[in-house]
């Protein structure tokens, strides 16, 4: 007998394969470890339970037909509740959507359906990704698996936390500042966020997009690594203007030696206020041990990285402002009833749709746009733009990819940070990838030495490099053999095959 | 008191591109005559997580819009995102264009010639009101001709390209007006649909100008073939700016914006009706407010529909789903290697190649179609014909609703030959209109064809010269009247005589008779 827990992405589909289980078997293998795991982790908001055995028996029929089988085959995949996927819902952990099904399937979504992954659910996040704890959801909180009086992350922290519990064995999320990255961090797991336009938007219900991308969460750098394989294949996507073809096969050269390398390092980054300790320390032994593998390890500098959290908070809730306008209640979501005018429903569909943290960035948002303002703000934010796009450009000509935390602290509790400019810093370290468009990767480091909770390392590449980020972060996974490790809480709970 | 004002007009022209298959920013099918909301996908309807893809072919029709406009095409431009929360704008913001356009600073050379020239009065120039960059580039110089006719460039400021708004039908209450209207209904199958806006500089002076403008603008469009460009059912759409100054100064008075315009005549009318009323508010020391104005054509006046009392702020930002444009000399080249003939350049062919006259070939060089038939026609006959299928095609071919271009090669053919009068010309055209059967046929089967040979009339001219001396006398004492009873004598003899008149040559050889 096998656990799910144990299981890798490739472990996975070899076994449905080669028939030493079946892809239904691991389908209610994650279906029962989500049975006993979902009560103290309340990662989802929907468990697609009929929507993943259906899945799994027709890759069981392919290999029963003898159809070429996916390379995630039977691997069961959680999404965030931002990308739709026909015959569930698409909330965005909103009020505004919280019947909202999808009308079509996001491309990453079919991407990874395309490789053979058996879709387990929707996952918990900040209502329409606005949050770093995954505390603004509408419906419910999502408890951190290491320790659950403390949040996840966010806001992708459903996705995160479903992977560290071991409900499944990868998971979607998106990034805008750093919505994977930290909640990855929190969660002890491996998140990439790829490059802007190496995975497609579309079906990704917008937060910013000129920031947004998805990438995947996984407990080893080879999931990941397989999860954007079947998340590049197929190129460009012709429904998304600004993707790129990305396919490379991100597997080839991942064991390969680091060796001659050259990482970089921000010292102003690791002296910066907020960065605990534990994650000072932690990052510094993840440098000795890249050195160890034959790296050289410079001193690079980004001086505009200061400017990037105010440039971000401009950019980011204009971006929302504008792409939230189009819920009003009129052709879909929440609509409030018995209102006399059309400009009424609007506005109290709005009011009472959305959720604080939504409502303060849209109405941040319309104020920097508004003419007069709007050069003040969003014209200089976005020159602040160009210079850290040139920053990076220039650092990296000294350095292969640049070592840094993911996030200052580890996981808070719940309710301990309540004021959102606090909890805008958490994404100190993640924002700036974001506003120049480069890809990083959180990877685990092991548990703090005072928190006990996990810390991870983040790793930071120049455009289209994803492929080396995963490469140095399996360099760092070997290093500290944080793979694939269930939070010990979870393990072993239900997931039997 | 209009002598003392001077008008002020700029337009501002929206014209669909009907002649695309689909929509600006989806694969939605470009048609507003089906059942409501079948055209529509989650990109036009505004879904959550749907992203828009630029429809290639919409970017090379504005271009070549662009090129034929005299417009400089900007090889980088972008798409912004104009808010407003109104359920007619799936997104709640409709996206258009920033302050560079595809295509800037271009112009287009009106010619007013006839009654419309005497509007403007002599010594009005139009470009001294500096509005922008443009002018110094364009200088704009009036060129008025002995006739009274002039020629005068007027400026287009930009050419942008954005989406349509969906329909919207208000229902219950009076009729299709929104304040007491019960229900609003929305037809989304036109949201979507590109539209390319055309803003002129404020350069024109009269309300023939504007109506000449609109005009030529169709023409060109309608050439290019980038849309059935119809004021009627609205794929071509007008809005006037107008104010007035008093004569002399060059500063912009208060301007009011004309809507409902669906055609050329209510372009013309309304402008003048507002002209008018603006001019006798000013003339009793009034003030004109800046206001949208309805034309109603057929109470002849404008009332108002909206004060703008603030600008609007419609926040407008670039779209980030949308990378900036970055044209080549490629794509731009092979847009202007699409452009066909253009109505001046083949006006100007058809007076110098073709020696038709030039109002003549102005009218044919200005509808494709008409030009199309025109040029099949003349390649079907002798040189020398080409007059006169200029001729049926000018003031016969509208009347009808089939005619072929080799029907009218062979009418035309008839009638330089004299062979039937341009009377029978018009009959012999409604027998075959629709049929495609040739003219000549219905003439000889009709036993209409005249003779054209002298010798078969001389002997009737010598009958008739030498029964009628009174009108011969008469006609020689100056009285060149008596010609025309003369030709009808020779008509009514020809009958007798068994030979078919021909009271053109009837003309000719009685008048080189009595000449000697």
């Amino acid at each position: 007998m096998a656990s799910l827990d144990e299981l890798s992405c490739a472990q996975i589909a070899r076994g449905v394969a080669d028939g030493s289980f079946s892809a239904t078997e691991v389908a209610r293998a994650s279906l029962d470890a989500i049975d006993a795991r979902e009560g103290e982790v309340q990662a989802f908001l929907e468990v697609s339970r009929d929507l993943a055995l259906a899945a799994a028996a027709e890759t069981d029929r392919r290999r029963a037909a003898g159809e070429p089988l996916g390379p995630l085959a039977g691997v069961p995949v959680a999404f965030k509740d931002n990308m739709h996927l026909v015959g569930t819902r698409t909330t965005c952990a909103s009020r505004m959507l919280e019947n909202y099904d999808s009308k079509f399937t996001a491309t990453c979504v079919q991407r990874m359906l395309d490789a053979g992954a058996t879709p387990v659910g929707k996952t918990n996040m900040d209502e329409f990704a606005f949050g770093s704890s995954t505390e603004s959801s509408a419906f419910h909180r999502t408890y951190n698996p290491w320790d659950t009086t403390r949040v996840p992350g966010g806001s992708s922290g459903g996705s995160a936390a479903s992977v560290a519990s071991g409900e499944v064995t990868l998971a979607l999320g998106s990034d805008t500042g750093g919505s994977i990255r930290q909640p990855a961090s929190f969660c002890g797991v491996v998140g990439l966020k790829p490059t802007y336009g190496a995975v497609s938007r579309y079906g990704v219900v917008a937060f910013g997009s000129s920031l947004d991308q998805v990438g995947p969460f996984g407990r080893s750098v080879e999931d990941v690594a397989l999860a954007m394989c079947a998340l590049t294949a197929g190129g460009r996507d012709p429904y998304d203007s600004t993707s790129q073809d990305c396919s490379v096969d991100f597997l080839e050269h991942l064991e390969d030696p680091i060796e001659g390398a050259t990482v970089g390092v921000i010292p102003s980054l690791m002296e910066a206020e907020g960065l605990t300790d534990e994650v000072r320390h932690a990052i510094e032994a993840a440098e000795r041990a890249l050195e160890d593998q034959g790296a050289r390890i410079v001193e690079v500098e980004l001086p505009n990285m200061a400017s990037s959290i105010s440039a971000y908070y401009v950019i980011a809730p204009c971006e929302a402002f504008s792409n939230l306008a189009r819920f009003d209640g009129v052709r879909y979501g929440y609509q409030e009833p018995g209102c006399a005018t059309l400009a009424e429903q609007t506005a109290l569909s709005r009011a009472h749709g959305f959720g604080e943290e939504a409502k303060r960035r849209q109405m941040l948002g319309a104020y920097l746009l508004a003419s007069g303002v709007y050069d003040q703000y969003y014209y200089p934010a976005q020159q602040v733009r160009t210079l850290i796009t040139q920053d990076y450009a220039r650092a990296y000509e000294a350095c292969d990819v640049i070592l840094m935390p993911a996030s200052p602290r580890t996981a808070f509790r719940f309710g301990e940070i309540s004021d959102p400019t606090q909890m805008y810093l958490s994404d100190m370290y993640t924002i700036s990838n974001n506003i120049a468009g480069n890809g990083g990767v959180s990877v685990p480091l092991g548990l703090g030495e005072d928190s006990g909770l996990p810390v991870s390392a983040q790793l930071q590449g120049p455009a289209f490099s994803d492929r080396r980020l995963l490469r140095f972060a399996r360099a760092i996974e070997r290093a500290f053999d944080a793979r694939g490790k269930v939070a010990p809480a979870f393990a072993g709970k239900g997931g039997e095959l | 008191m209009l002598e003392d004002w001077e008008a002020v007009i700029g337009l501002e022209v929206h014209t669909e591109l009907t002649t695309l298959e689909t929509k600006l920013f989806c694969n939605c099918r470009l048609s507003h005559d089906d059942a409501p909301n079948t055209n529509v996908c989650p990109v036009c309807l505004g879904m959550p997580g749907a992203l828009p893809v630029p429809n290639r072919k919409a970017i090379q029709s504005i271009v070549m819009a662009g090129l034929a406009t005299n417009c400089q095409i900007q090889k980088h431009s972008m798409f912004y995102r104009k808010h407003y929360f109104y359920p007619d704008m799936s997104k709640n913001f409709q996206t258009t264009q920033g302050p560079v356009a595809f295509c800037m600073y271009g112009h287009l050379d009106l010619e007013v010639s006839g009654e419309g020239a005497k509007e403007r009065p002599d010594g009005v120039e139009t470009g001294t009101d500096t509005v922008s960059a443009h002018d110094e580039a364009n200088p704009v110089v009036v060129h008025k001709a002995d006739d009274g006719s002039y020629t005068v460039p007027i400026r287009i400021l930009r050419i942008h390209m954005e989406e349509d708004a969906a329909k919207m039908v208000h229902v219950g209450g009076e009729e299709g007006r929104i304040a007491s209207a019960t229900e609003s209904l929305v037809d989304y199958n036109r949201c979507g649909t590109p539209l390319i806006e055309l803003v002129t500089e404020p350069d024109l002076r009269t309300p023939e100008e504007a109506r000449l403008f609109m005009e030529k603008l169709q023409q060109t469009f309608r050439t290019l073939g980038i849309s059935d460009c119809s004021l009627e059912s609205g794929s071509m759409r007008c809005d006037g700016n107008v104010s007035l100054r008093r004569r002399g100064t060059r500063g912009l008075g208060t301007k009011t914006e004309l809507k409902n315009i669906n055609s050329f005549k209510s372009l013309h009318d309304g402008l003048e009706y507002e002209i008018r009323r603006q001019a006798e508010v000013l003339e009793e020391g009034g003030v004109i407010y800046q206001e949208t104005r309805h034309w109603e054509p057929n109470r002849k006046r404008t009332i108002v529909m909206r004060v703008k009392e603030t600008a609007d702020d419609y926040r407008m930002m670039p779209d980030p789903d949308l990378a900036p444009f970055d044209l080549t000399d490629d794509f731009i080249e092979g847009c202007r290697a699409r452009i066909p003939e253009l109505p001046d350049a083949k006006r100007d062919r058809y007076v110098s190649e073709m020696g038709l006259k030039r109002v003549d070939a102005a009218q044919i060089a200005g509808d494709p179609a008409t030009a199309a038939l025109f040029e099949e026609a003349c390649s079907a006959v002798e040189d020398k014909v080409r007059p006169t299928v200029a001729n049926v095609v000018v003031n016969l071919l509208p009347a009808f609703k089939g005619l072929t271009a080799a029907q009218v090669a062979s009418v035309s053919g008839l009638l330089a030959a004299d062979a039937i009068t341009f009377a029978q010309a018009r009959e012999v055209l409604e027998a075959v209109d629709g049929t495609g059967e040739d003219p000549a046929k219905v003439v000889d089967e009709r036993g209409m064809r005249q003779s054209t040979d002298a010798g078969a009339l001389e002997p009737v001219v010598d009958e008739v010269l030498a029964r009628c001396t009174d009108q011969v006398r008469q006609y020689r004492e100056g009285n060149r009247k008596v010609l025309g009873f003369l030709v009808g004598q020779c008509m009514k003899a020809s009958k007798g005589a068994g030979v078919k008149g021909n009271p053109k040559l009837f003309n000719q050889l009685l008048a080189a008779r009595l000449e000697q």
